[in-house]
């Protein structure tokens, strides 16, 4: 999809060139009709392709992990415990792969890609423009809530047949017990203990 | 307000300057993958094809004949 959308750029930015060398071209009514083509739809349809491809992109694994203080985290994925979360759900593709962390960590609400996005503006200002947190400080504001693990895990028949989900069922859902912090499966990014942990590397 | 064939063409070209500079611009966050690769495109990138845009049609606005004149 990238190569079209720079094959639409290149076409943009050749009849952009055309009226930047020869403006009175535009004195013709077929030529008005180019301009219009190249100086207004191409460049629009151009910023809505760009959008949507950094939009897209921004919700790789490759993505996050670019960022230098998220690299702890991805490396977390490889842990080598089964009790680990969200190793786990890396490496048995509970999640897809390429986009494990927006799985887990997307606001699955109406507003919630928009916030997500209005998020990470504020992470890139804290990165580059205050001094970003430490890797092991850095925590979810509000906490991890239920829904992202209910946005899979509700209708799954091994979750709801399971006889504590069951039991809590309605504090689980109104986020009044949390998944992670209550004592069920609280191990998730243990990038404090990274150096002690043993690693999964997939076969190839 | 109708400007001269000459001011119009400058503003032809001014258009035509800013959206190739803001599709330069857009080309390399497509091929930088980085965090601020997407600030690039956001704040520099689209707000330059934008204001093109804008003069362009500006630029329409200012060569267009008062509607009383139309169909005459």
């Amino acid at each position: 999809m990238i190569e079209i959308l720079i094959c639409q750029i290149a076409i943009s930015i050749l009849l952009a060139s055309i009226f930047l060398i020869r403006p009175s071209l535009t004195s013709a009514t077929g030529w008005k009709i180019v301009a219009f083509i190249g100086l207004c739809v191409l460049p629009v349809l151009c910023i809505v392709g760009g959008m949507n491809t950094h939009v897209q992109r921004s919700e790789t694994t490759r993505f996050c992990t670019s960022c230098h203080v998220m690299v702890p985290f991805g490396q977390s994925l490889s842990i080598d415990d089964a009790n680990h979360i969200p190793a786990q759900h890396f490496q048995n593709h509970r999640v897809p792969s390429d986009m494990a962390c927006y799985s887990c960590h997307a606001d699955y609400t109406i507003y919630g890609p928009l916030s997500d996005k209005l998020r990470g503006l504020k992470r890139i200002y804290l990165q580059y423009i205050t001094t970003p947190p430490a890797a092991v400080d850095i925590r979810i504001p509000g906490g991890f809530k239920n829904a992202q693990c209910l946005h899979c895990h509700a209708g799954a028949r091994s979750f709801e047949e399971n006889p504590v989900h069951s039991a809590i069922m309605d504090s689980l859902k109104s986020n009044q017990v949390s998944c992670l912090g209550s004592g069920c499966h609280d191990t998730a990014h243990d990038i404090a203990n990274l150096d002690h942990r043993k690693f999964w590397k997939p076969v190839q | 307000m109708k400007l001269s064939g000459i001011g119009i063409r400058r503003l032809l070209q001014v258009s035509s300057a800013l959206a190739i500079l803001g599709l330069l611009i857009e080309i390399l966050s497509l091929v930088w993958f980085h965090p601020l690769s997407f600030v690039l495109f956001a704040f520099v990138a689209a707000g330059l094809i934008g204001l093109g845009i804008l003069v362009y049609l500006v630029s329409l606005v200012l060569v267009a004949p008062p509607s009383g004149d139309t169909g005459r």
